[in-house]
């Protein structure tokens, strides 16, 4: 079994909190149960629709092979079993950006971008940027719970 | 004389003659002709004025005698025997009956009877032994000639008679004749015994009643032995080259017929002479008249006047617009003379010299094609057949040409001649072309047609920038119109709106490539005004772009697959990356199509690391901007941001295109402009992108926003003129209740425009069109669309509201006096909702002043730009990194005082790297993997050893300036560092090997920097910075003239500003520019910068103000009175104390009476009676009956002394500034007088400036004027938001300024700083400067730009300034065999 990078479950605290910009895709603002975090995330809603106070499980991983093969980055022909089977949105994308927030707790930002639909994480430095690295290339398997 | 012409010897065997090369031209001497000249030249004596007989003959000894070269095409030279095109012409020569004088000027400063010059002896020696200096250059002796004149001048033609020190004689006044061109030697007002004697003489005879004057005029003869008297020794301190006597001429050279051609008109009838041919015909009949005359009669004062017309026909000639031609003598159409043949634009210098027709051209309309490259120019097969390359036929184009020869001119890939290797020229127009292909031979040279990939030179005009002309690889294409990519607009400043441009085809293999590679479009993507890059995408490239990364655009993969294979026409390798979304249904962003368009397949590494913010980020959030306006590239992946003109288009230094270029090379630029012109063509052709009505619809919430804003803004509008007419409006500092008004009133409204502007880009749909124009930045601003949907706004002329064209009143529909919005040109509607009547007037009020705008600036900038290329065009860095001119004067030592290329500057501000984005590349490129990041002292300690081991020092060409903040910056990332550290609450300074801390980890990644990363990073830092410097040979001074001159054309005529305070107008725009570069005297705004020593006290300030300001007596006086007593009358000033203490004046009666003493009324000690510290009386003197009118008179006058302050100060306004949270006051001095406000007590005069140049250089020196010159340029430049990198303006300050005083680029300062005749007469006042040069005797070495240009020689500027020479010691001797082992 592969082995995943994060995981927990998330509620959806508010959509679009600058206002709706974009048609197809929303800011959503959530808050995970277990781990203390708070998370931004681009969702393309036209085929994946959030709603607020939903809960969802996110893991993220930074491969979909079952045998924990490292991924290329370059598009494979689907149809093959992988993780992403038991999940139901599934994005691809690359960490770009490892920062310390301000504030009183020491906390991290970790940033990551689906191809422009972008994820903030923020939480507590162990938790969040322990297993992550500058570029490494991460898939966020979402789940509704 | 019927001899053929001579048959050159045969000789069995040649005769050896050395080849010794062609021939150069080294100098050009300039001298006078003199008589025995133009007799040795001469093969005729002209003499008849006529031209034809009656068979269309020339006559002999006429002004067409064939002897001078043949008349037409139909005859020979009768003294060469060349046909019309051999023969170079012969001169003639046609003897005057009395001489002609070409100049006056010398005889005004003679003796009248010694012929000696008219100055003390020990003035001459003095000045004698300045022209004798040998060192000395030819302008410095001009100017002791002028000094010397004008000594010269107080004594000839002052009043006073001048009595000669050597012979005694006594010299009147010698001056220009009225009417006549002649010299008047007015010896009537002189009191001797001469005229006296002259009156008794005659007074007997019986014309004693007339007027007895001496004969005024000095007569020909009379100044002939004048000059032949004058001392060689006189001659050269009047720095003449030659005898004067060869200022007389005696005889005209008549010039060959080749230059005056004589054409046949009506079918051979008639002839049409040249201007040159009648002007002489003319002199011919005025000497024969004037012959006569001589002949006849013997009374002078009649051939007087005979000689006077002869004399102006002769000018005439020379200069056809002389001065004071009497009304009979002018020609019934006006005849050209040679001065005009000469000058002005489309005279020979300027229009046949310095640029001339040349044949392998084309012009014709342009039109866009995005498919071609932006190296590439597709031209019409038309044009391609009629112009052609000569192609040398070798081994491996024999069988190109061959089918080339076969096609013949007219069919495409055709040919139109072949040279032979011995000379032949053989044309391919007829039938045996299959033969001649057979023969073609290697070494034979083929003028074949253009082909595909052939280097042509493509331009359009104007001409401002030197990417206004650049190479382009030719593909012919099918139809009627050059085409390039639109990316390449740019440069050119052209759009297809029926724009024609040029194309020229160089015809050696030398200028091809020399053309390819100084001036191929890809060399020249940057501009060298800024380091900008300037070939760029540009509008519908901009449009898609920003559409397809829209953060909602998806592609099913066909789709994607699809548009991947739009960039490269399908050929491709692409590498599909991983689609962003997996599931539910895979599905690739438009984001992914850019990181495919960058790096298509994996094995290319081109690793692009950039940010910019784009007009649409929000401010805050940097990645995480809501609006994706935050363009982040990490490794070649598009991490966020909607690309718009920040990002790829022009004029940006940290756009993406710009970023390629310096981090790869300018072919990695070119073929992401190809790729991404291509796509969005396509793409934009798919999606569809248009107008319509409905775009510019308002919305309902729209339509109420907008009226209540204008409601608003009406209603406030309506308090301000409520208040003023009241009077209780709050006066502006230095402003009147009006300007106040109009101020607020223009503020207010502009205010409505600008919030109507902002909700519409709130409002409007995001697929709204113009929407998505202006904030992708591809066309329009947010005020377009408001002016289209909501609201046009205030109309302007001349800056201010439109202007009363009636009594009071704008239009007649308003009332008097009105100064509602609507009255003053305040348009509410939009475009879309149509004008009033009266809107529309007022629009076009405003429309009108735009176009007159235009039309009058370019002239002005033309104008502009000609005189600061002339002035700049020789300036070139040399090989020992100087900056010199063409005589080889050091203008700079070190070109911009470090040498660096201006177009290749990455940072703001003209700065060699941006050291932040660098960074942030290399960390992204070589990502520290397993290694340890340093702490922050061991980056420090890297820092220093990395740096060491590179000469740093300004020998190793490193400039000081760039070593300190390269060190700056990594002291900055270190500390960046520790304060990370600090905020994970790590130790400062330990890092934990082993057991590694997850924080410590985190730390790494935020800011940490491994010893790799820094030593990359300094390692690229300064390997690049040594690739950035200036080549030696670049024409600096030339892209500096450009690159202030092209800006001018798009400054907007606005030519006010307020600085700092409203109501200080400052002049701007081309005027200001004008008047810097000018140097001018006098300029309209001059305003002084003054530093307060307090500068935080606004009491103190106000303090200095008033001593600053010219205060007059009227202004601080209670009354001033007229007293009259019984006893004696007087004026009583009383002082108004309370007005001086308010305003911190310290002016009492004491004073007062000292300024009153001090200025121009007259009046001493005694007549001012101090009476008390306010009151002071005056007692006028005189006599009792002029009293009263002198009281009236001073009590007039009195009110307008000065009593404190300077006088040339207009007024002083205190300006506040805010600088770190501190309210800050200076002083802005409105008019000159820069010293005294310096010394004014409280002022700090280290810290004074004033805008003023010439003051400047005046009061504090030359270096100060210098950098007067750089910030004003900088400052104007940068109020129109230009950008002009700082060593531009720095070379154009050195040189107004390396001769020790500033000299305009004006024709009275050009003609300071160079020394080239040919110069000179190419540029301004062609015939002065060539009279003069031959007069002087001058010598122009060909070394500068015109010069080089006008006698056809290679310049000494950019790869002309290498020779090659050739060693010719003999070789070393070569020893063989082994060493021997002991010497």
């Amino acid at each position: 079994m592969v082995e995943t990078l994060l995981e927990d479950i998330f509620r959806v605290e508010r959509v679009d909190p600058d206002g709706k910009k974009f048609d197809r895709v929303s800011r959503i603002e959530a808050v995970s149960e277990q781990l203390d975090m708070h998370m931004q995330l681009d969702v393309n809603t036209e085929i994946y629709p959030l709603h607020v106070g939903e809960k969802f499980m996110m893991v993220l991983a930074s491969t979909l092979n079952l045998d924990g093969t490292p991924d290329s980055g370059y598009y494979t022909q689907g149809g093959r079993k992988s993780l992403a089977d038991k999940f139901e949105y599934v994005m691809h994308g690359k960490l770009y950006r490892i920062s310390d927030a301000s504030g009183p707790n020491v906390k991290v930002e970790m940033c990551v971008s689906f191809a422009g639909l972008l994820m903030l994480l923020k939480g507590d430095p162990t938790t969040v940027a322990q297993k992550f690295e500058l570029d490494q290339r991460l898939f966020i398997l979402i789940r509704k719970v | 004389m019927a001899n053929k012409p001579q048959e050159t010897l045969q000789f069995t065997k040649k005769p050896y003659i050395e080849d010794i090369g062609p021939r150069k031209i080294k100098s050009i001497q300039f001298s006078m002709f003199s008589e025995s000249d133009i007799y040795k030249a001469a093969e005729v004596e002209v003499y008849r004025g006529v031209y034809y007989d009656q068979f269309k003959k020339p006559h002999e000894n006429g002004l067409l005698d064939p002897r001078m070269g043949p008349p037409n095409k139909f005859s020979f030279c009768a003294t060469c025997h060349g046909s019309f095109t051999d023969c170079p012409g012969h001169y003639g020569y046609l003897t005057l009956a009395l001489l002609y004088i070409i100049s006056f000027f010398f005889v005004y400063f003679f003796e009248q009877s010694c012929s000696r010059v008219l100055l003390l002896e020990k003035e001459r020696v003095e000045f004698l032994k300045k022209m004798r200096n040998s060192r000395i250059e030819p302008l410095k002796k001009s100017e002791i000639l002028k000094l010397m004149v004008k000594r010269c001048n107080g004594m000839a033609s002052g009043r006073k008679a001048v009595k000669c020190s050597r012979c005694g004689y006594i010299n009147g006044m010698v001056k220009k004749a009225i009417g006549i061109l002649g010299v008047i030697h007015d010896r009537s007002k002189i009191i001797d015994d001469s005229l006296e004697e002259c009156r008794s003489a005659i007074s007997h005879t019986t014309e004693s009643r007339a007027s007895i004057n001496m004969p005024p005029i000095l007569n020909p003869d009379r100044v002939l032995s004048l000059f032949k008297n004058m001392l060689d020794e006189d001659c050269e301190l009047l720095y003449l080259s030659d005898r004067p006597e060869n200022l007389i001429v005696r005889n005209i050279a008549v010039p060959p017929l080749a230059i005056r051609p004589s054409v046949f008109v009506d079918g051979g009838t008639q002839s049409n002479e040249s201007d040159i041919t009648e002007r002489l015909k003319r002199i011919i009949q005025a000497n024969a008249s004037l012959q006569q005359e001589l002949s006849e009669t013997i009374s002078t004062s009649k051939s007087l006047a005979g000689w006077a017309d002869l004399q102006m026909e002769v000018a005439q000639y020379i200069n056809s617009d002389v001065r004071g031609v009497p009304f009979h003598m002018q020609a019934a159409k006006p005849l050209s003379g040679f001065v005009q043949r000469l000058k002005g634009k489309q005279g020979r210098f300027r229009g046949n010299l310095s640029g001339k027709r040349v044949e392998y051209t084309g012009r014709t309309v342009i039109s866009p094609d995005p498919n071609l490259k932006i190296t590439e120019v597709a031209i019409p097969i038309l044009m391609a057949r009629t112009l052609t390359y000569p192609e040398r036929v070798s081994h491996h184009n024999i069988e190109k040409l061959r089918q080339c020869v076969r096609n013949g001119p007219d069919k495409y890939p055709g040919a139109r001649f072949i040279r032979n290797t011995d000379g032949n020229l053989l044309s391919l127009m007829f039938s045996y072309r299959k033969r001649l292909a057979d023969d073609l031979k290697f070494g034979d040279i083929v003028d074949r047609h253009l082909e595909d990939g052939d280097i042509v030179l493509f331009n359009r005009q104007p001409s401002l920038h030197r990417m206004s002309i650049m190479c382009h690889r030719a593909r012919i294409m099918p139809w009627r119109t050059l085409r390039f990519n639109e990316s390449v607009c740019n440069p050119y400043n052209a759009d297809f709106d029926g724009d024609e441009m040029n194309m020229h085809v160089p015809q050696t293999e030398e200028a091809r490539t020399e053309a390819l590679m100084l001036m191929g479009v890809q060399n020249n993507l940057c501009t060298p005004k800024n380091g900008e890059i300037l070939v760029a995408s540009t509008q519908d490239f901009l449009t898609s772009s920003f559409l397809i990364t829209r953060k909602d655009t998806f592609y099913d993969r066909a789709s994607f697959s699809l548009i991947c294979s739009y960039m490269g026409d399908g050929m491709d390798l692409v590498n599909l990356p991983t689609p962003a979304l997996i599931k539910p249904i895979e599905l690739w962003t438009g984001k992914q199509l850019f990181n495919v368009l960058l790096r298509p397949d994996a094995n290319m590494r081109v690793y692009l690391n950039l940010s910019v913010r784009e007009k649409n980020y929000s401010k805050s959030g940097e990645t995480m901007c809501p609006n994706d306006g935050f363009v982040y590239f990490r490794n070649s992946e598009l991490i966020c941001g909607q690309l718009g003109k920040a990002t790829l288009g022009n004029g940006n230094k940290d756009g993406l295109y710009s970023v390629l270029l310096r981090d790869y090379n300018a072919h990695a630029a070119a073929a992401c402009m190809n790729r991404l012109a291509k796509l969005s063509a396509r793409w934009i052709g798919n999606h569809g992108f248009s107008i319509g009505i409905d775009d510019v619809q308002p919305g309902g919430r729209l339509n109420e926003n907008k009226s209540a804003r204008i409601l608003e803004g009406y209603g406030k509008c309506d308090e301000l003129i409520q208040s003023y007419n009241k009077g209780m409006l709050k006066l502006q500092p230095g402003c009147d209740a009006a300007q106040t008004l109009e101020a607020q009133i223009t503020g207010v409204l502009n205010n409505i425009r600008e919030t109507t502007a902002k909700v519409c880009m709130d409002e409007l749909h995001w697929r709204n069109s113009p929407l998505i124009m202006s904030q992708c930045g591809s066309k329009g601003s947010p005020i377009n669309i408001s002016q289209m949907i909501a609201c046009v706004g205030q109309q302007s002329v001349g800056g201010r509201r439109a202007p009363n064209g009636f009594i009071d009143r704008s239009l007649p529909h308003f009332p008097r006096k009105s100064k509602t919005p609507d009255a003053k040109g305040f348009v509410a509607n939009s475009f879309y909702s149509g004008l009033t009547a009266t809107e529309f007037f007022f629009h076009t009020m405003g429309g009108r002043e735009g176009l007159v705008d235009t039309a009058v600036k370019t002239a002005d900038t033309g104008y502009m730009s000609r005189r600061l290329i002339k002035a700049l065009e020789d300036l070139s860095i040399q090989y020992d990194n100087t900056v010199r001119n063409a005589s080889g004067c050091i203008v700079q030592f070190v070109y911009g005082d470090d040498g660096m290329d201006p177009s290749q500057m990455e940072g703001k501000g003209g700065v060699p790297l941006n050291f932040e984005r660098l960074l942030l590349k290399v960390k992204a490129t070589c990502p520290p993997g397993e290694q340890k990041s340093s702490s922050p002292s061991e980056i420090l300690e890297l820092s220093n050893e990395g740096l060491s081991k590179y000469d740093t020092t300004p020998d190793g060409g490193c400039s000081d300036a760039f070593k300190e903040s390269l060190s700056e910056f990594i002291q900055e990332c270190s500390r960046r560092l520790k304060r990370t550290r600090k905020a994970l609450k790590l130790d400062d300074e330990q890092v934990e090997g082993e057991n590694c801390n997850i924080l410590e980890n985190v730390a790494q990644n935020i800011s940490g920097v491994t010893s790799r990363q820094l030593q990359v990073f300094s390692e690229i830092c300064i390997s690049r910075y040594h690739l950035k410097r200036i080549e030696s040979g670049t024409a600096i001074g030339a892209i500096g003239a450009q690159s202030i001159g092209e800006p001018g054309t798009q400054m907007t005529l606005k030519t006010f500003h307020f600085a700092g305070v409203a109501s200080m107008n400052v002049t701007l725009g081309v005027p200001r520019i004008k008047e810097i570069i000018n140097a001018a005297k006098k300029i309209s705004t001059p305003i002084i910068t003054a530093t307060l020593e307090c500068d935080d006290n606004l009491k103190s300030a106000r303090m200095v103000k008033g001593r600053v300001e010219k205060t007059v007596l009227g202004e601080v006086a209670k009354s001033v009175r007229i007293v009259i007593t019984s006893r004696s009358a007087s004026i009583v000033v009383t002082l108004d104390m309370e007005r001086i203490q308010a305003s911190q004046l310290c002016i009492n009666a004491q004073i007062v009476k000292e300024k009153i003493l001090q200025s121009k009324i007259k009046l001493k000690e005694q007549h001012i009676k101090v009476l008390d510290a306010r009151k002071l009386e005056i007692i006028p003197t005189g006599d009792k009956s002029k009293l009263h009118f002198e009281l009236h008179s001073l009590k007039n006058k009195l009110p307008t002394v000065v009593v404190k302050g300077t006088n040339t100060v207009e007024r002083a306004v205190i300006n506040k500034t805010k600088k770190d949270n501190k309210e800050q006051y200076n002083l802005l001095v409105e008019g000159t007088g820069l010293q005294a406000v310096m010394g004014t007590e409280g002022i700090d005069g280290c810290k004074t400036t004033s805008n003023h140049i010439m003051e400047v250089r005046q009061v504090i020196g030359i270096e100060a004027a210098r950098k007067c010159i750089i910030e004003e340029i900088k400052y104007t430049m940068a109020s129109h938001g230009m950008t002009i990198d700082i060593r531009h303006m720095m070379l154009l300050a050195d040189l107004m300024t390396f001769k020790g005083e500033v000299l305009g680029i004006t024709r009275h300062g050009i003609q300071k700083m160079k020394d080239s005749v040919l110069m000179l007469a190419s540029f301004e006042k062609t015939a002065d400067h060539l009279f003069n040069a031959s007069v002087n005797g001058r010598d122009d070495k060909i070394e500068g730009v015109s010069e080089c240009i006008i006698m056809g020689i290679p310049m000494q500027i950019g790869t002309g300034i290498l020779k090659v020479r050739q060693r010719v010691e003999n070789a070393q001797q070569l020893s063989y065999g082994l060493d021997p082992i002991i010497q």
